[in-house]
């Protein structure tokens, strides 16, 4: 045994030897950091993992031609991929009105398949066509009903009929179910028409999609581009209201944990008032008591943290897995917030009881009233 | 020695005890008033009385009488309402918190009724807790006071390893550590059995003998016979002590 008195060994001693009590507070402020951890790490890298769910629901840029205009100049896609960043999904539509073999009129548009599916992979449909396949086409849900044969379909476009292979049905519950989609290169062939529309898909907040904006109305005078604000507008707004929300996660855990560390660490010292009543009568000040007592509170709040950072970075990672089908890593930078926030309640929760041994009168609580 | 300190005690001028610069306590017109739900409570009512160095003084006196009052006073533990405390020629009425802490760190050794032995600390940790508080700890001066108290083969034991009786002279080694001018002992041997009481009243005497200032608060009237005077307390007054008068053994 060893026979040393110090500080340390006193706190190390005093959390054994009331372990039910030290554990309580243990596991209080072991759950206060791992939450902490776990908001702070998912806050961490909230904004990309939002910003990566919203790329699923499409173009957050529409660029048109300039006024006058009917369509793109050749190239306009490169530039406009080139200068949104090779993060950036893009897609151009061209747009003409056929007829179909029941003569009824249907808005058919050429596009890349290849393009439009990682644009749009929020887009419900049975099946995608390949791009060895020239004439098949994704067939709107409500348009296809105007069609007799999927198989055979069969347009008319400015007295030019053409035949197209229906390859799967396309139920989006907007616009696009009406038209008719059929590969670029086969549209501009039979119609003669150009893209028309591009639509852009810009990774991140609304910042980078108006910086993105920005750039493109500079280095490409005369295109119209527009933000589509309802998603721009409405991913910031949900980003913002999901950061306010673990704010106030956060603090309504933190007072939770210091009310249950208050308790815990109040009837700690109503425990102790006849060993600090002792320590008194052997000479230590006030000052003395009371640091050693925040000293105690202190260490289980490190112990705390520690455990709780590791159990928190997992939870973070598993929240992560199972809501962004990414894995989130420990981030160490969030452990000094966490470190100060768990040292805090700590302190604050064992000051107040503190104030129970300045009214301390040893004589009488020695002597057992 | 123990023959050269009862020639010293023989040899004090009964006049001398009310002479503050021979005394090692020295209370005048002592007064401790505590303010409660009832109004003002007069727990100590204007206490004069000295005692000198190497004396064995009994204070006795039935519950509420002002006994713990008196205790506080001495012990440094609290400061009167009125009057002067003088405890080894310096006046602790008028001392700030912190110097009373380390004055009470140095001048008095406290021994308890019910020992008072942190749980989770050794016997010999308990004593070394004494020194921590006064300067700096050192093992072999705590095991030097275990083996003085006859505990020196129970140094490593926790409290709930000792007898009563060990216990609380792990509580007199602690309260001899620092080598106070003062031993205050508060019920000594009211938790104890005969064996044991035997034991610590003749480990009293010793530090008596050895020339330790003893102040004893005791119901026990064969523990307060020991002693060479005795100071009454009833209603927070000292109604009986023989001031200016011989020190008038009890027995």
């Amino acid at each position: 045994m060893s026979h040393r008195i110090s500080l340390f060994q006193m706190i190390r001693r005093s959390i054994m030897h009331r372990r039910a009590r030290s554990l309580s507070a243990l596991l209080a402020m072991t759950i206060s950091a791992a939450v902490a951890t776990a908001l702070l790490t998912l806050y961490t890298s909230l904004d990309a993992k939002l910003h990566h769910e919203f790329r699923g629901f499409g173009a957050n840029i529409v660029i048109t031609p300039a006024k006058g205009e009917k369509h793109f100049a050749d190239g306009t896609l490169d530039k406009v991929q080139a200068l949104a960043g090779p993060d950036a999904n893009a897609a151009e539509f061209g747009y003409a009105v056929a007829t179909t073999d029941r003569g009824t009129p249907v808005v058919v548009a050429g596009t890349d398949f290849a393009a439009v599916r990682r644009l749009d992979s929020w887009w419900q449909v049975t099946a995608w066509p390949t791009p060895a396949e020239t004439s098949s086409a994704l067939l709107g849900q409500h348009a296809a009903q105007f069609i007799g044969d999927e198989n055979n379909v069969q347009l008319t476009f400015a007295d030019r009929p053409i035949t197209l292979h229906g390859a799967g049905r396309l139920n989006t519950g907007g616009d696009e179910d009406n038209r008719i989609y059929m590969p670029l290169a086969s549209f501009t062939a039979w119609t003669g028409a150009l893209p028309s529309v591009i639509e852009l898909q810009v990774p991140g907040g609304a910042a980078q999609v108006e910086s993105v904006i920005g750039d493109l109305r500079k280095q490409l005078p005369g295109i119209k581009v527009d933000p589509v604000r309802q998603l721009v507008e409405g991913e910031n707004r949900i980003v913002d209201k999901t950061h306010a929300l673990m704010y106030a996660a956060m603090i309504l855990i933190a007072l939770t944990v210091a009310i249950s560390v208050l308790a815990t660490l109040s009837a700690s010292v109503l425990e102790r008032r006849r060993d600090f009543a002792l320590m008194k009568a052997l000479g230590s000040s006030t000052i003395h008591m009371v640091g050693l007592f925040v000293c105690e509170a202190v260490v289980l709040s490190i112990g705390g943290v520690m455990i709780g950072y590791i159990l928190g970075s997992g939870a973070s990672s598993l929240i992560s897995q199972l809501n962004f089908h990414t894995a989130t890593m420990p981030r160490l930078s969030v452990l000094p917030a966490i470190l100060l926030l768990n040292v805090s309640i700590a302190v604050l929760a064992a000051l107040l009881p503190v104030r129970l041994l300045r009214g301390l009168q040893p004589a009488a609580l020695l002597k057992g009233e | 020695m123990i023959m050269m300190v009862k020639e010293n005690l023989a040899m004090i001028n009964p006049n001398d005890l009310t002479r503050p610069d021979c005394a090692v306590i020295s209370l005048k017109e002592v007064t401790r008033d505590y303010s409660g739900h009832a109004g003002k409570v007069c727990a100590l009512n204007a206490a004069s009385f000295s005692i000198v160095a190497g004396e064995w003084v009994a204070i006795t006196g039935p519950s509420g009488s002002g006994k713990s009052t008196l205790v506080n006073m001495i012990g440094c533990l609290d400061r009167p309402t009125q009057g002067a405390l003088m405890i080894d020629g310096v006046d602790v009425a008028s001392m700030s918190a912190t110097d009373l802490d380390r004055f009470r760190a140095d001048k008095i050794g406290f021994i308890f009724q019910q020992f008072h032995l942190i749980p989770y600390l050794s016997a010999l940790e308990n004593v070394m807790l004494a020194q921590y508080f006064h300067s700096m700890t050192d093992e072999k001066e705590a095991r030097a006071a275990l083996e003085r108290v006859g505990l020196g083969n129970r140094a490593d034991h926790l409290p709930s390893e000792l007898s009563g009786g060990e216990q609380q002279r792990v509580c007199v080694a602690r309260a001899l550590i620092n080598n106070p001018p003062i031993l205050l002992a508060d019920e000594p041997t009211g938790n104890l059995d005969e064996a044991n009481q035997k034991i610590v009243a003749g480990l009293l005497k010793d530090l008596h003998a050895q020339g330790h200032t003893i102040v004893m608060v005791t119901h026990d009237p064969e523990m307060a016979s020991l002693a060479q005077r005795r100071i009454a307390l009833s209603h927070g007054k000292v109604f009986c002590h023989p001031v200016g008068g011989a020190i008038v053994p009890i027995r």
